[in-house]
């Protein structure tokens, strides 16, 4: 059964239910129909279709790189002199009344910058001696300084960042994206996430679940040990021309088993059959690394066979390349408090930046010498930024040098996609304690991801609860300042 | 003579329509089918509960007939010429028109709102928010079994269908059995009925007497309870709430009146003299999630437990989505922001304060300790007072009241630990404020010290104030119970501690961890008569199981309520005292304003959500869609009941006749005509009703996550019939859990509890298991009001590749091989064991053909590798034939 004539089966069945065109072919939910609810567009015999998005994108996939634990900006981007200065004194009062901290009590003392900074690239970014290879590709990148979040803690602070909301419940922005979408490619999944840094995100997998949307939009994890997808290697012992002979038993009884009763959701269920074949053929090829050439695998310091971050980026590149829309990476280990090395600013952190600044480099040479940068979308960042002040956990000296959270100014940065090349955009003051400048919310940078991708954040909803729903809620604006 | 004819003709056709027209305008308008989606759809985003622009708002008809910003009266009843909203609607000054720079409202919108006002301006109450009555049941045919049909028949008529033929007795078995005990029948019940040894009515008795059944409709309401293993959040540390689950079990197979099922699971704590399991039921709203996280404000996680509480009380178990109201008036519903304060005021007392440990908890006392505890209490109520031999009892039980030890503040050399317990570090100070010491002269506490020689003071309302009790803290190493005279004093006083240990070398060191603090006047520890004491403080200090419940606050730790300014938990504003919303039927004036009350106006007669809920949600269960297709949404933006009368029949008969019996209307909606039709989906019901809302058919439905997996574990003969106890691991692939600061592991269960029913799998939040979660199974972080069924590639992964369904397949395989000689009859033993009916001959032609082809070219290696290559090869051609039949739509779908 082709896609095509499913399709054909459904538009029949549907249209005449709904009096719709196939345009706007929508259901409410699975049985549903409902003209009033138009902007709903789950199709339920056909739900990953393409769809057009609002307007044209300038982006048509998405790779967003989330650090979990939240790295510090003070030792990447955001370089701050004056805090050297204060470095070892007192917090000032001001800094503390009223204010509440995951784990400062009392009063805690400056840190200043623990690298050192300087201008790179004709758009004289200041970036830290921590990222020498970011450093070389300054010039492709926009810098948002001043994100500000309302969550101090990780496990809400990552799910406000990819559902919109700090509790549980909610779509991510890769299901989203796919909701709105469809998928492109018949044998991959829409939304892929890969993860690294032994952990799964703190929100565990809520970060890229479909929430009240259908399951079938949530982010499929593909993994770089045991199966890359759940399920998808057959059982030891059974060859590809068995699974082949079983399907087309299965598929030829479904058949028949349609001609007898007459229920169209059969022949879904043979399409799915069929695409879960050619998905065990496709997956492991995309998931292989192995023969990408010896000079990619030199640039993004990947080694096959390893759970790595470098890994998952090559991957990435691969999996927007076979035109998979969202591709969410989540590594483990920037919790940088200074409870112990590995959480040091000055040893675990930089430990962090090796292992990953390259590959996140070369993510954008590569991306851009397919041509393929102009339309992915890259984004780099945390849940939350860290404390100009030297974590004082219980109020007392933590045995290595850390930060705490910090919600009221942090980095992340965008490239690709329709993103201005080499600005820093927004400013906080002068000991990166405060957003002053072009303050940015977390809604904002959602709405902007959407934006690039061709929809407007407030009309991409979904009706549950008895109203129509976005991943912004009731916030967000597109920041105009950093788009092309 | 053909003219006049023709004239006449005409002027018949031109008086008809008149006469129509007439008859059409005088006709009601109906303010809910007509009027009120045109206010939702066009007028009330920006004239509704969360934007009032201009100050006038449609949500209530009092806001409606007033004067907006413009001074003029919007609606004036009878008089749609001078009603401003008619006139702004058909204004031509853009400016002026409503909507407000949105396309005009249609010629026929208009019509009807200048009609509605003309004839009065009626307002109408939604059907949902209306008391249930019993209707007139439409007539029976010869078709129709019970009232269930007629209702059906009626509205099948109007759509111009007409019911389908009985199904066979082979599918009517299957999908009565799955329904009702999710798994296929046993064999020899299966050979009775088909035999014609067993009624239809008899073979549906005897699945609802089964202790399957229990579990089966306890896997619908873990959903609804958001029942799992895991505490949620980061850390999402295990839970042992599990004999809440086999409470649940419990209780749907005793057929526990559903309105005493609400009341126990609402407020159990709260009926005089609770017992256990009235105790346990309340763990129902135990279920919301704990956050484990170091740093997390313990307050912002209780009061979001506590706003949990409150959106699956509405969503779950009346059909309202009411998370909405938390930030602003309901924007289409009759509910204000403030009553959803008020509500919440009814959970907002309970003693959860997001600890680590999750209490209250209740501790089950082993066989011989319940004995010992009676005879403690016997004795207290014999030499003291009955009151007091119940707060011994419920201190044993519960450990409760008792303060935990992160509400203290004022820190000096003193912290929360992890913002979990108090720590002391040397010259520690910390208070503990509004403690009620009256009379107490005991305390009993818990704590774990980790250097000698630390000396605890306890000083009245200063830190250094009065000394109520001072005393030298031994090294413990772990937690410790313990009891101490205090010096008592009258009324509520702040509490300040200090420590002090000369042990301690460096300032940073903790000396010493407090978990809770129980003050008491009397202490049960002293009595030395029969052993009372010696007994009294072994079961106090004895480590029992635990499950976490609701337990209210005594009157001195009483929580006050106030509106969350649009939602937010830190901008409190008006206080509020514990309601209903106004639009509901009231508490009746005999009834508390506690839980307990809430629960019993849950299920009065008058409540016309709960009955309706439950009802709409069994049908959703039997027929795969709701009569109200939104089971979380019986509101206004809800979809309409399909069979509004049908509705309201069941539910009016739940409650008077049934006496909340859900057996009973399982029961009758199972012995319906409806229920027993064939499901084959003829041209007509695709061009009339494809979605098969009128029930011309019986639906064909995807089983649910639990149904496949326990069904295929059925057939394969693997299934395990054991019931009850803590939850299992059956395998998993590995690397699934990899959470933060947790070093759980899944840890494969041994023997029979591997092949378990679905319902007893480890439930963890975070990391739900795979397989489940891919058929459309829950996280179970909220309440899942109704699970949406998709149909995806990933489903066929798991069938044809999960090792749970590769070890069905071979054991399918194997019991296919044993049962006969010849191939032909191998596949078709396999195909009636697994569909219930025998193959067709192309069907056993397709499964031989995979059979030979795979045999002939397979060389391949078994996963076990005892048995010879020969047979091996064998045995993996059949098990891909079983495969392929446990893959078949057939199998995985309800026909």
């Amino acid at each position: 059964m082709s896609h095509e004539s499913l399709e054909q089966i459904t538009r029949r069945l549907f249209l005449k239910e709904c009096g719709l065109g196939l345009g706007s072919l929508a259901l409410g939910s699975l049985w549903g129909c409902s003209t009033d609810k138009p902007k709903t567009l789950f199709n339920a015999l056909n739900p990953l279709q393409t769809r057009a998005p609002h307007f044209p994108g300038k982006a048509k996939s998405v790779i967003y790189l989330h650090m979990a634990g939240a790295p510090s900006q003070l030792e990447l981007f955001d370089f701050k002199p004056e805090l050297q200065k204060l470095d070892g004194q007192d917090c000032p009062p001001s800094l503390l009344e009223g204010k509440k901290f995951a784990f400062i009590r009392g009063v805690p003392k400056m840190l200043g910058p623990k690298a050192k900074f300087a201008q790179h690239g004709q758009s004289g970014a200041w970036i830290s001696e921590n990222l020498p290879h970011l450093s070389t590709v300054a010039d492709e990148i926009t810098f948002l300084k001043a994100v500000q979040t309302d969550q101090f803690n990780h496990a809400p602070a990552q799910l406000l960042m990819h559902t919109g909301s700090p509790r549980l419940g909610r779509p991510s922005m890769g299901a989203w994206v796919t909701y709105g979408l469809g998928s492109e490619n018949n044998n991959l999944p829409g939304f892929v996430v890969l993860t690294s840094g032994g952990k799964n995100p703190d929100a565990g997998k809520s970060v890229w679940g479909s929430g009240f949307l259908p399951s079938v939009y949530q982010g499929v994890q593909c993994r770089s040990e045991g199966d890359p997808v759940l399920f998808i290697n057959d059982p030891q012992g059974i060859e590809r021309n068995e699974r082949r002979a079983s399907i087309d038993a299965i598929n030829e009884i479904n058949q028949q088993h349609y001609k007898d009763v007459g229920d169209p959701e059969i022949l879904s269920r043979i399409a799915q059959y069929e695409m879960a074949y050619r998905m065990q053929i496709a997956v492991p090829e995309v998931m292989n690394i192995n023969d990408e050439p010896k000079y990619i695998h030199e640039m993004y310091g990947t080694h096959p066979g390893k759970e790595s971050f470098a890994n998952n980026v090559l991957l990435a590149r691969k999996l927007v390349e076979k035109g998979v829309r969202f591709v969410q990476l989540f590594d483990w280990g920037w919790d940088s408090h200074g409870t112990d090395a590995n959480l040091a600013i000055d040893i675990g952190f930089i430990n962090k930046c090796r292992q990953t600044d390259k590959a996140v480099t070369a993510l954008l040479l590569d991306l851009k010498q397919r041509g393929l940068l102009d339309e992915t979308l890259v984004i780099w960042g945390g849940e939350f930024g860290r404390t100009p002040m030297q974590e004082n956990r219980e109020g007392k000296q933590n045995p290595f040098i850390g930060r705490d959270h910090h919600t009221e100014a942090f980095t992340i940065w965008m490239a690709g996609g329709g993103i201005k090349k080499g600005l820093s955009y927004g400013e906080t003051d002068e000991i990166g304690y405060a957003a002053v400048k072009g303050k940015t919310s977390t809604y904002d940078v959602q709405a902007t991801i959407l934006n690039q991708l061709g929809f407007n954040h407030e009309q991409l909803t979904y009706d549950f609860q008895g109203r129509p729903f976005r991943l912004t809620d009731v916030h967000g604006k597109v920041i105009n300042e950093i788009i092309t | 003579m053909k003219r006049p004819l023709l004239i006449s003709l005409a002027l018949l056709v031109v008086s008809g329509g008149i006469y129509w027209w007439i008859a059409e305008s005088s006709r009601p308008v109906d303010f809910n089918t007509q009027v009120k989606p045109i206010l939702n759809k066009r007028c009330i985003t920006c004239h509704g509960g969360v934007k009032r622009e201009s100050e006038y708002s449609l949500l209530f008809r009092k806001e409606a007939m007033d004067k907006g910003k413009s001074g003029k009266l919007a609606i004036i009843a009878g008089d749609a010429a001078h009603s401003e909203l008619i006139k702004r609607i058909n204004a031509s000054d853009p400016e002026e028109r409503m909507p407000y720079k949105k396309d005009p409202l249609t010629k026929e919108e208009i019509e009807i709102l200048t009609k509605w006002i003309d004839q009065g301006a009626p307002w109408g109450d939604h059907w949902a928010y209306t008391k249930v009555e019993s209707p007139e049941v439409p007539a029976a045919s010869s078709w129709t079994k019970n009232s269930i049909d007629q209702f059906i028949l009626e509205k099948m008529d109007e759509h111009d269908l007409s019911p389908s033929p009985q199904a066979s007795n082979e599918m009517l078995l299957r999908r009565v059995s799955l329904d009702l005990t999710g798994l296929p029948a046993d064999e020899k019940v299966q050979k009775d009925f088909l035999q014609g040894k067993l009624s239809y009515e008899n073979l549906v008795d005897s699945l609802l007497n089964s202790p399957h059944y229990g579990e089966r409709w306890a896997s619908v309401w873990l959903d609804l309870a958001r029942y799992a293993d895991t505490k949620g959040y980061e850390r999402d540390d295990s839970r042992t709430i599990w004999r809440y689950r086999d409470w649940v079990i419990n209780a749907f197979n005793r057929d526990m009146p559903y309105d005493s099922f609400l009341i126990e699971q609402l407020a159990g704590d709260l009926l005089p003299n609770p017992t256990d399991n009235q105790y346990l039921a309340t763990a129902f709203h135990r279920n919301s999630m704990t956050n484990d996280e170091g740093g997390t404000d313990n307050e912002e996680f209780r009061t979001a437990a506590v706003l949990d509480r409150v959106n699956t009380t509405w969503e779950g178990l009346m059909g309202t989505t009411f998370a909405c109201v938390q930030c602003h008036s309901h924007p289409y519903d009759p509910f204000r922001q403030e009553e959803y304060y008020k509500f919440m005021a009814f959970f907002n007392n309970t003693r959860d304060e997001d600890t680590e440990a999750d209490y209250p908890l209740l501790r089950h006392l082993e066989k011989g300790d319940e004995e010992k505890l009676k005879e403690i209490t016997d004795w207290v109520k014999k030499n003291t007072s009955e009151e007091k031999a119940r707060e011994v009892y419920t201190f044993v039980k519960t450990g409760q009241p008792a303060i935990n030890s992160l509400l203290s503040d004022r820190f000096v050399n003193a912290e929360l630990s992890d913002t979990k317990w108090l720590v002391f570090r040397n010259h520690g100070v910390a208070r503990l404020a509004h403690v009620d010491v009256t009379n107490k002269n005991f305390l009993i506490y818990r704590f774990a010290s980790f250097k000698p020689g630390g000396t605890w003071t306890i000083h009245l309302d200063k830190p250094d104030g009065p000394v109520i009790k001072q005393l030298v803290l031994p090294e413990t190493k772990s937690w410790v119970t313990e009891e101490v005279s205090i010096t008592p004093f009258a009324g509520t006083h702040d509490l300040y501690f200090t420590y002090v240990n000369p042990n301690l070398k460096k300032a940073e060191d903790s000396g010493v961890l407090f978990d809770w603090f129980y003050f008491t006047d009397y202490s049960v520890k002293r009595v030395t008569e029969n052993n009372i004491g010696k007994n009294y403080w072994e079961l106090v200090t004895k480590n029992f199981p635990t499950t976490p419940i609701m337990m209210e606050n005594p009157p001195s730790m009483k929580r006050t309520t106030q509106v969350f300014r649009r939602g937010n938990w830190l901008v409190k504003t008006d206080t509020v005292q514990a309601d209903v919303p106004a639009s509901l039927n009231p508490i009746p004036a005999s009834m508390p304003h506690n839980r307990l009350g809430l629960a019993q106006w849950m299920v009065s007669e008058d409540n016309p959500l709960v009955s309706r809920t439950i009802v709409n949600r069994v049908w959703e269960q039997l027929f795969g869609i709701g009569l109200v297709e939104t089971l979380e949404d019986m509101g206004t933006q809800g979809m309409p009941p399909t069979h509004p009368e049908l509705l309201n029949y069941l539910s009016y008969h739940l409650m008077h006749d049934d006496q909340w019996s859900l057996k009973k209307l399982v029961r009758e909606i199972v012995l319906s005509a409806t229920y027993r039709q064939d499901s084959k989906v003829t041209e007509a019901h695709l061009t009339k009703d494809p979605l098969n809302k009128f029930y011309a058919r019986a639906p064909r439905v995807r089983l649910s996550a639990e149904q496949v997996r326990d069904q295929a574990l059925a057939v394969s003969g693997l299934l395990s019939n054991k019931m009850f106890g803590p939850s299992v691991m059956p395998y998993q692939p590995g690397g699934i859990w990899l959470s933060p600061w947790n070093g759980a592991t899944w840890k494969i269960s041994k023997g029979e509890d591997r092949h378990r029913r679905a319902l007893y799998t480890y439930w963890k939040r975070t990391a739900p298991y795979p397989s489940m979660m891919t058929f459309d199974g829950s996280a179970r972080e909220v309440c899942t009001a109704r699970r949406i069924r998709t149909n995806t590639p990933l489903q066929a992964l798991v069938m044809l590749n999960d090792s749970v369904y590769v070890e069905a397949s071979y054991q399918l395989a194997a019991l296919m091989q044993k049962s006969a000689k010849t191939l032909e009859e191998q596949i078709k033993f396999g195909y009636t064991r697994a569909i219930g009916h025998a193959p067709s001959s192309e069907v056993v032609k397709a499964l031989a053909q995979l059979y030979t082809r795979t045999a002939e070219t397979m060389e391949v290696k078994r996963v076990n590798n005892s048995k010879p290559a020969k047979n091996n090869r064998k045995e993996n051609a059949m098990m891909l034939v079983a495969s392929a039949i446990l893959n078949l739509d057939e199998f995985v779908t309800k026909n």
